[in-house]
């Protein structure tokens, strides 16, 4: 919030066609770092875990580094899913939220990859949607408090606090259905299957519902 | 508490917290000072006060040289293990 008030203080008598073109170049660079820190932070994750995984079961040793598989499957599954699943989100964060310029665009893409590198750095795993989307609402909110719509803040916030809870009660409850077809491999089977069917049914269900957002239409 | 404090990684946490909001802020006041220089320099060219112009002109390329010393810092530096 105070970046982008200083930012506004900074450049505010000057053009706003020149103002508006540099940040808007600005963002291509700003953006460029935030998909950078986006590639360190988010496929991470999905890598450590199936790394834990294989050391759990023994298929690697203890303070074993992740393999390449793991790596090549982790960043292809992030790219996939931002690919085909993104524009919501893109619309969500880009449109919905605030009334966004350039000078805000900026500043939420700064200050989103300043936190996310920061974070990649010191070793903390964090959820690059929810800074983003903070980085957003603190660009919007500091222009004018009015200027942010609440209710999609609201339900952005909802989804945050729902998010530990729901993501523990799901491994919970697939942790207990595994164990009961015990230690083997026909457990975790049947729970992917039973998971991929869910996957499939909501996506035919999607289909059938209209065509996906996509930025002639968003 | 203690036992919180043990298992939060504090000390690296603020370090995150610090480093987070003095490179997004700094960025984004340089690159401002930067887009500030150039709007001086097209203004000041078109009065034809060229001293005046041409140290706008040198603000916003030691701001822009700054941003992206600070974006090769922010690679090499942040993602460095």
């Amino acid at each position: 919030m105070k970046t982008i008030g200083i930012a506004y203080r900074v450049i505010g008598k000057q053009r706003p066609g020149i103002v508006s073109r540099g940040f808007k170049y600005g963002q291509v660079l700003s953006g460029g770092m935030l998909a950078l820190a986006h590639g360190t932070n988010d496929a991470q994750k999905t890598m450590g875990i199936i790394t834990l995984a294989l050391i759990a079961n023994g298929s690697l040793g203890a303070g074993a580094d992740p393999p390449f598989w793991v790596i090549a499957s982790s960043a292809a599954a992030i790219a996939a899913g931002t690919y085909s699943g993104g524009w919501r989100i893109i619309k969500t964060t880009g449109t919905r939220i605030i009334k966004m310029d350039a000078a805000q665009g900026f500043t939420s893409q700064g200050a989103g990859a300043a936190v996310i590198l920061a974070s990649t750095h010191f070793g903390f795993p964090l959820s690059t949607t929810h800074v983003i989307n903070g980085g957003v609402m603190g660009a919007g909110a500091a222009k004018r408090l009015s200027a942010v719509r609440w209710g999609v803040a609201g339900n952005i916030v909802v989804a945050w606090v729902l998010t530990l809870p729901a993501a523990a009660i799901i491994g919970a409850v697939t942790y207990a259905v595994t164990s009961l077809f015990g230690s083997g491999a026909v457990g975790p089977i049947l729970v992917t299957v039973a998971a991929l069917g869910a996957i499939l049914a909501a996506f035919v269900r999607r289909a059938q519902r209209g065509a996906p957002v996509t930025v002639q239409s968003g | 508490m203690p036992v919180l404090a043990e298992i939060v990684e504090t000390k690296e946490l603020l370090q995150t917290v610090v480093f987070a909001f003095v490179a997004g802020m700094g960025v984004t006041v340089i690159f401002s000072v930067g887009i500030w220089g150039v709007a001086r320099f097209v203004d000041l060219n078109q009065e034809d006060r060229s001293v005046a112009a041409a140290a706008a002109a040198g603000v916003a390329v030691l701001a822009l040289l700054a941003v992206l010393a600070a974006m090769v810092i922010g690679i090499v530096v942040m993602t460095g293990k």
